[in-house]
């Protein structure tokens, strides 16, 4: 008896990977900001800009689990 | 893999997750220190004359964005203004004048004993430690002339002139440094009286003099040096407080001490250099400081800069030694006053003006006319000073959404926003509000705060690389 292993691979399309790229600018962008304006001593901005990377970080975790499992 | 409903991780899946979760670490920490490191860096001036590299949101201009009716620019006499000559007794009355002092004096003393915050005995030593070492319209004379040492004096082209004027006064503390010739429209910006009653008199001799009623400018010292000092936008948020305020007493102090130097610097050099002999005397800051580009006049009605808002008091100086000029900006400011209006309303006299456009109709004789502006109501606003404040106010400096440390990114985007997208002005207007800024914190923290020197980032460059 012989076991045949089907290996299927899926290619990215190109506007894909540039929104991922997206996504981490934003972060990158949301954590210097929340980062900066602590040391600015602007406690709110801080806050929202922290909130905002953690919303950020989150939704492209699920996004990325959610698309794996498609 | 899915299996029955439950997620499972593969050793390939935890790698790169594990491997996400680190990246994003990293940049956390990379961040982190770009944003702890300081941004002076040494390198030599890219520009012969040493002028600034400015953001490429920032565009040199032939006329300045404040529109101006030279025909009807006059000279101005600085004792009509409402702090010095008569000041406010000639607006208000004495008796009216008197009796505020009083009311300053008896806050004064209650708000010392009651320790209210910001108004503490400290707070009131802290401001009267700015001690002024006199100003001097010719300066101290002190240092040895190149005719003293038997040397010829200073030559060089007009570059070379102001970049060595900017490198000394960057060196003594200055923030910027800008110059412009003064011609026949300039010359308006300098006062026809200086606050303590003497005249400023252009004069065809070739050297400054001064007598007990005027001041002879020479017609050779036409050229004009404007500097910025930069306040500390961490104190200047607590205002209206005795602590915010004297801020503003060590930029005019800091000012002081740069006139002093300058002055000498350029007397060793071999040329004059003629200063203020009282605080803002001599000419219009703010609108000599609009023609060499330093900034934009604003709503406040005051200079608000690209790179520190309206976070710095400006000074002026004349010399004779040739010098290459600079010219007019436009950064967007005066356009996002158009829509902003939050100096406006937040001032708490309600002096500063509401209108949309800026106007060419002054307020009162503190106005001098002659250019479009938002004219503001002095009389109120120093009334304001002195009966509730208790000294001065600044709250338009600290809420303009302008005055900012830009140590984050988006303070950059906004500000070449704001210079490049006008149609997004309202809505940076309301994120300001929004995300907190322009709000005052205790005064009573400021004690606990560790601030760099001045409680400025002196670091922070004009000239970007």
């Amino acid at each position: 008896m012989s076991e045949n292993i089907v290996v299927r691979v899926k290619k990215r399309a190109w506007y894909v990977w540039l929104l991922w790229a997206v996504w981490i600018a934003l972060l990158l962008f949301l954590a210097q900001n929340a980062i900066a304006s602590a040391r600015e001593l602007e406690s709110r901005a801080s806050m929202i800009f922290w909130i905002s990377f953690g919303v950020a970080l989150i939704a492209g975790a699920v996004i990325w689990f959610v698309r794996r499992n498609e | 893999m899915a299996d029955n409903g439950k997620v499972k991780l593969n050793r390939r899946d935890f790698l790169r997750i594990a491997g996400v979760g680190a990246g994003a670490t990293a940049v956390a920490a990379v961040t982190k220190s770009a944003a702890a490191a300081p941004s002076y860096q040494m390198e030599s001036f890219s520009d012969p004359a040493g002028r600034p590299h400015r953001p490429w949101w920032v565009r040199t201009v032939d006329e300045p964005t404040t529109e101006i009716d030279w025909s009807k620019v006059q000279r101005y006499n600085e004792r009509m203004g409402s702090t010095r000559g008569p000041g406010m007794a000639k607006y208000v009355g004495e008796d009216e004048v008197e009796r505020l002092s009083e009311v300053g004096a008896k806050l004064e003393k209650e708000r010392i004993l009651a320790g209210v915050d910001g108004y503490t005995l400290k707070d009131y030593a802290l401001k009267d430690a700015h001690a002024s070492y006199g100003r001097s319209y010719l300066g101290p004379q002190e240092a040895a002339t190149p005719e003293e040492r038997g040397v010829p004096k200073w030559e060089g082209p007009p570059e070379e002139a102001a970049r060595i004027i900017r490198a000394a006064m960057r060196h003594f503390g200055a923030a910027q440094i800008a110059f412009i010739e003064l011609d026949e429209n300039t010359r308006k910006l300098i006062y026809a009286v200086d606050p303590d009653g003497k005249e400023l008199i252009f004069t065809d001799e070739k050297e400054a003099s001064e007598t007990e009623d005027a001041r002879y400018i020479p017609n050779d010292c036409k050229y004009a040096i404007v500097y910025t000092v930069q306040m500390s936008q961490e104190t200047m948020r607590r205002c209206p407080t005795v602590l915010a305020s004297q801020t503003t007493s060590l930029a005019y102090r800091r000012g002081e001490i740069i006139q002093a130097s300058t002055q000498e610097f350029l007397r060793g050099l071999g040329y004059q250099c003629l200063g203020e002999s009282s605080t803002n005397a001599l000419g219009i800051a703010p609108a000599l400081a609009v023609m060499a580009g330093l900034g934009e006049m604003s709503r406040l009605n005051r200079l608000v800069t690209p790179e520190f808002g309206p976070m710095v008091r400006v000074f002026k100086l004349l010399t004779d030694l040739p010098v290459a000029t600079d010219k007019p900006i436009d950064a967007g400011i005066m356009e996002f006053c158009k829509r902003c209006k939050k100096c406006a309303e937040a001032c708490p006299s309600e002096s500063l003006s509401f209108l949309d456009e800026p106007t060419w109709e002054t307020r009162g004789g503190w106005n001098n006319p002659g250019h479009k502006a938002y004219f503001e109501d002095s009389v109120t606003c120093r009334t304001y000073w002195r009966e509730q404040a208790g000294t001065n106010c600044g709250i338009c400096f600290a809420v303009c959404p302008f005055s900012k440390k830009d140590q984050a990114w988006v303070h950059e985007w906004v500000k070449a926003g704001a210079a490049t997208a006008p149609f997004l002005d309202s809505f940076f207007r309301s994120m300001d509000d929004a995300f907190g800024y322009g709000t005052q914190p205790s005064s009573e923290s400021w004690w606990s705060l560790d601030l760099p020197e001045y409680g400025v980032d002196s670091c922070r460059p004009v000239q970007e690389v």
